[in-house]
């Protein structure tokens, strides 16, 4: 699969006029698409950034120009390999994803008990905020109700195949 | 975003088919499924209402329901779903009509030839959705998927055969020996298409209900490829005769697989022991429970077939009438009840989860009910299996009798837990689901991220 050229962002218009480039950072990493890389310019070595997009499964490399801008390149994580297809419905970019808040263990649970368990847990989560579960099998009966109250999810087989992974981004609270 | 929650009609599928098999038990009852005279119109139309419009369509409905869990995707094409069962419930009732046609009803005639139309019109519809969503290399590494399509290519030859009947029975083009292309249809019918459709089902759902694990072996490879090569000659010995060969030939191949049938019967009843001994849930359901007896029935079947191979005759009638009464039908009512239960649930209580305790799924159904009528079930099919052995009419009609009521005790509870009436009325919603109607309206908190 080729891999889709860098979006440029060059950050130094938005700081010479004295304005936070945040922002238009995470703008633009929310319009990547999967696989494509980050290139961004900054007048300085955007340091505090680095932490935030390895959050977000971006790995770094950064080195300054003559004329003293800095260029850093943010490539996402590799995607799966092929033993590990997603199931159909997951999101894409789940990668990208938080670190999860919650994470459970369902295994041994009779359907439709794991359902009822995450999607408890899901409704605490603030928006944004990650939960992981470890199921026996996937919960075909869950997903759609994930999508229909907003939440994103992305789930498949560990390598054994005797496990299921399940990640769910909370949406907006559905209360 | 994935499928929905429920296929739209599985329910009205279900409900068809109960229809058809309390319609099929009634006239049993009232003598019109004599074992005298199966070659009789009214026979026949009694036997097809049971076998096509109970079996083939509750195994239609429920794949259609089952195969998105079965290959982890959603359902292909659903809007079919409802022209196949329209195409399916008016072919049937078109067919049984039409076997009347047979005792002299003459105006009968044209819905008997419209029948084969209608149900290999339904018979498509469906294959193409199971097709589509099955098809995919992430799913056909699964013995259990293809099991499914080979009971697919199964069902082709089922319907065949039954088309190239019904022209023979109606005086139109040439008749084929009718004695040669019946073992061929039964064949294809019981083992190929309901019985492997059946196997590839329940090892995904009896791993699921029994909390064993999945991994199919190589027995499930081997299990395959012997079912496979049985289909293979069964469809090759249709094509045969179809295409004029000799009669005698089709038929003698026919018969000698049926031995092959009985291993195959004891390889899958081995793979399934395997998974119920390696089972994580120690207290079983009622569903499960009566599935055992499904199970031994199919044992009985499969010990009967030899016999029915020897001598014909009332042992082969018996064979048949175990599979379909005794296992198939057995394994069904029993998964019937639990699968309309948790759908229910998943209809009912899924969009509550979280914002207000929700009860267990278990307390939608009664235990007791289940298994009373079960119970009723098996009886009658011991009773239906005796009485043919022994020539019995007045044992034949105390298991029709039998078999009525357990069928209707089913019918009860199922409609029982649709209505939530074994939930206390503090924990039932204000609205009850439809019956059997899909919702038609969107749910209140429909709000989706794009």
């Amino acid at each position: 699969m080729t891999q889709p050229a860098p979006l440029e962002l060059d950050v130094r218009p938005i700081i010479r006029d004295g304005e936070d480039p945040f922002g238009a950072i995470m703008a633009a990493v929310d319009v990547l698409s999967p696989g494509q890389a980050l290139h961004l310019l900054a007048p300085f070595r955007p340091a505090p950034l680095f932490t935030v997009m390895a959050s977000r499964g971006f790995g770094s490399q950064d080195r300054q120009r003559d004329d003293g801008t800095w260029e850093v390149l943010f490539t996402p994580a590799p995607a799966p390999g092929p033993d590990a297809e997603m199931t159909p419905g997951s999101a894409d970019d789940a990668g990208l994803w938080p670190d999860a808040v919650h994470e459970l263990d369902l295994t041994g649970l009779t359907p439709p008990e794991p359902m009822v368990r995450i999607l408890e847990a899901v409704t605490g989560l603030a928006p944004g905020e990650v939960l992981f579960a470890l199921l026996d099998r996937e919960p075909m009966f869950l997903f759609p109700e994930l999508a229909q109250r907003g939440h994103e999810w992305a789930g498949n087989f560990a390598r054994s195949g005797q496990a299921y992974r399940l990640l769910v981004r909370a949406g907006a609270r559905d209360d | 975003m994935a499928g929905k929650h429920l296929s739209r009609w599985t329910l009205v599928w279900f409900g068809s088919a109960m229809a058809m098999l309390l319609a099929g038990c009634a006239l049993g009852l009232l003598g019109a499924a004599d074992p005298q005279g199966w070659s009789q119109g009214s026979n026949l139309a009694v036997v097809h209402l049971f076998v096509l419009g109970w079996l083939c369509q509750v195994m239609l409905g429920a794949l259609i329901q089952f195969v998105p869990v079965l290959a982890a995707r959603p359902l292909a094409f659903p809007g079919l779903a409802l022209p196949a069962l329209v195409a399916t419930s008016t072919g049937t009732l078109a067919l049984a009509l039409g076997f009347l046609a047979l005792d002299g009803h003459q105006a009968l005639q044209p819905l008997f030839l419209l029948a084969p139309v209608l149900i290999g019109l339904g018979f498509a519809l469906v294959a193409v959705m199971v097709t589509a969503t099955l098809w995919h290399r992430d799913s056909l590494h699964l013995a259990e998927v293809r099991m499914v399509l080979l009971a697919l290519a199964a069902l082709v030859g089922l319907w065949l055969s039954g088309g190239r009947m019904v022209l023979a029975l109606a005086g139109l083009g040439p008749a084929p020996d009718l004695s040669a292309m019946l073992p061929l249809h039964l064949l294809l019918g019981i083992a190929g298409w309901l019985g492997l459709a059946a196997c590839g089902v329940t090892y995904k759902l009896f791993a699921m209900f029994l909390l064993a694990p999945e991994q199919g072996g190589r027995l499930r490879g081997a299990i395959f490829w012997t079912a496979a090569g049985l289909v293979a000659l069964l469809l090759a010995a249709l094509l045969w005769l179809l295409a004029g060969g000799s009669a005698g030939r089709a038929t003698a191949l026919a018969l000698a697989l049926l031995p092959l049938l009985a291993l195959l019967a004891l390889l899958y009843l081995t793979e399934i022991a395997q998974l119920w001994k390696a089972r994580r849930r120690p207290a079983l359901e009622p569903n499960m429970l009566w599935s055992r007896a499904a199970l031994a029935f199919l044992a009985l079947a499969a010990a009967l077939a030899i016999p029915g191979w020897l001598w014909g005759g009332t042992w082969a009638e018996t064979a048949v009438f175990v599979a379909l009464v005794g296992w198939l039908s057995t394994l069904t009512l029993a998964q019937l009840l639990k699968i309309v239960g948790f759908l229910t649930w998943i209809q009912v209580f899924a969009p509550r989860i979280g914002h207000q305790p929700v009860p267990m799924v278990q307390k939608l159904g009664s235990t007791r009910a289940a298994s009373a009528c079960l119970a009723l079930w098996c009886a009658g099919t011991l009773a239906g299996a005796l009485s043919l052995l022994g020539a019995s009419p007045a044992g034949y009609r105390l298991a029709m009798a039998l078999l009525s009521l357990g069928a209707l005790g089913v019918g009860r509870e199922l409609i029982a837990v649709r209505q939530l009436a074994h939930l206390p009325p503090a924990e039932r919603p204000g609205q009850l689901p439809h019956l059997m109607l899909p919702l038609l309206h969107p749910r209140p908190r429909a709000e989706t991220r794009s």
